[in-house]
């Protein structure tokens, strides 16, 4: 899925969990508390999505009540069709892309240049454990919020173990090229 | 606080010597919470083992509040895991003729504390480990998880400085593991017990604010995880 599709989705399902509307700074609010980690978000990017959602007659901006000056957001009739059509149409990301950056270095780099690869691999394992230790803080801070987080953790089980076989990777890369070019 | 400086550790000599750790240095602060990772063999059970004076280091000093594990005699080791040192293994090792309670004041029953004062810790311990419910039962009516809480209890009983876990979740199913996680994260936050944690699993090495990778004996790597993302952090998913 493209981020930005997969952004326009997410903030349209967000919305669509406020029968009576939203306004834009509790939208936030919850978008960081479902999206977490996956998305972050600043207001300027929420408040684009937003406005395209409304060109495209997705999302309406309403009174909150009647009398009310306060504007909030609420899903269109057209806005939950959509949304029904996205959530029943099978997923359009592929597996794990093979070309990653690292995958060519790793091809080109050749072995003259060992010692710098296997600090490039440092670096992206180091990258690897701090996405981990974000998502088990968010999952500590979903512990804390009185909403049911159940799908939101099944997410956060998927990202941890798709990093856990990054990881395994990359131990197994360096393992491999330090016994064949290392004499080790 | 935890010192190796310099440490090495050789098993065997000759031509089978085995360099289990190889000039290790770092510097553990009093509260901290570090992993560390590495391959099999890679001499990360061995630095636990050398902290609580199980063994000795061939070179180098050990350094646990100040006081040089290596040059204590066996009676002060034992002294220092009686009472400085939890320390937790993959396997639980609870009696299974006693209750959890039982088995929790046993450190303390084996030091010779008084029963009373052996009592309010033991209550102190469950509550920490949030299994005062299970106090009465025996080992064998416990789940994997629930054993290893009370293991965990047993080792904080004694109100150490340090908390020493090797493979703590190896015994365990993924969600035991991650509640034996949340727990050894949730003790070292709240009594600041400093916790050196062995695992071979990263997402729960990642609890740990700091993560050592040794390999061949060595330290690899040293990889700080702060609480915020930073600019260059990777995103897990799209």
């Amino acid at each position: 899925m493209r981020n930005g599709r997969g952004i326009h989705y997410a903030l349209l399902g967000v919305v669509s969990q406020n029968p009576d509307g939203v306004h834009g700074y509790a939208l936030k609010r919850q978008c960081e508390r479902v999206l977490g980690h996956f998305w972050q978000l600043n207001f300027g990017e929420i408040y684009r999505v937003l406005d395209r959602l409304a060109d495209d007659g997705l999302i309406e901006q309403v009174l909150a009540d009647a009398g009310s000056t306060r504007k909030v957001y609420r899903i269109t009739d057209k806005g939950r069709r959509s949304l029904d059509t996205f959530i029943l149409s099978p997923p359009t990301d592929g597996p794990r892309p093979l070309r990653t950056e690292l995958a060519v270095k790793l091809l080109f780099a050749g072995t003259d240049r060992l010692p710098e690869v296997l600090r490039l691999i440092d670096h992206q394992r180091n990258a690897y454990m701090r996405q981990l230790h974000l998502l088990s803080s968010q999952r500590r801070k979903l512990e804390r919020v009185p909403v049911d987080s159940f799908v939101t953790n099944l997410l956060i089980d998927g990202a941890e173990l798709a990093v856990r076989a990054e990881l395994t990777w990359l131990d197994e890369v360096t393992q491999k090229l330090g016994e064949r070019f290392a004499g080790g | 606080m935890i010192q190796l400086r310099h440490v090495s550790k050789v098993f065997g000599s000759g031509d089978t010597a085995v360099h289990a750790i190889d000039d290790l240095s770092f510097v553990c602060p009093q509260g901290a919470f570090w992993s560390i990772v590495g391959p099999s063999g890679s001499g990360k059970s061995t630095i636990l083992h050398l902290i609580a004076g199980l063994t000795s280091p061939t070179s180098g000093r050990v350094l646990v509040g100040g006081d040089d594990v290596a040059t204590m005699s066996p009676a002060e080791a034992a002294a220092l895991r009686r009472r400085r040192i939890g320390y937790v293994l993959q396997a639980f090792n609870l009696l299974p003729f006693l209750t959890a309670a039982e088995n929790v004041g046993m450190p303390l029953v084996l030091d010779g504390v008084r029963q009373s004062e052996v009592d309010e810790r033991v209550r102190e311990a469950l509550e920490t480990v949030k299994m005062s419910h299970r106090a009465g039962h025996h080992p064998s009516h416990l789940s994997g998880g629930e054993q290893q809480r009370i293991a965990i209890a047993r080792a904080l009983v004694i109100r150490p400085a340090i908390l020493l876990a090797d493979e703590p979740t190896g015994n365990l199913d993924r969600a035991g593991g991650r509640a034996v996680m949340e727990l050894i994260r949730d003790v070292n936050e709240r009594i600041r017990v400093t916790v050196l944690l062995v695992t071979h699993d990263p997402v729960f090495a990642a609890y740990a604010d700091r993560v050592i990778r040794i390999v061949d004996g060595r330290l690899q790597q040293d990889m700080a995880l702060p609480d915020e993302p930073s600019d260059d952090d990777v995103s897990a998913l799209g």
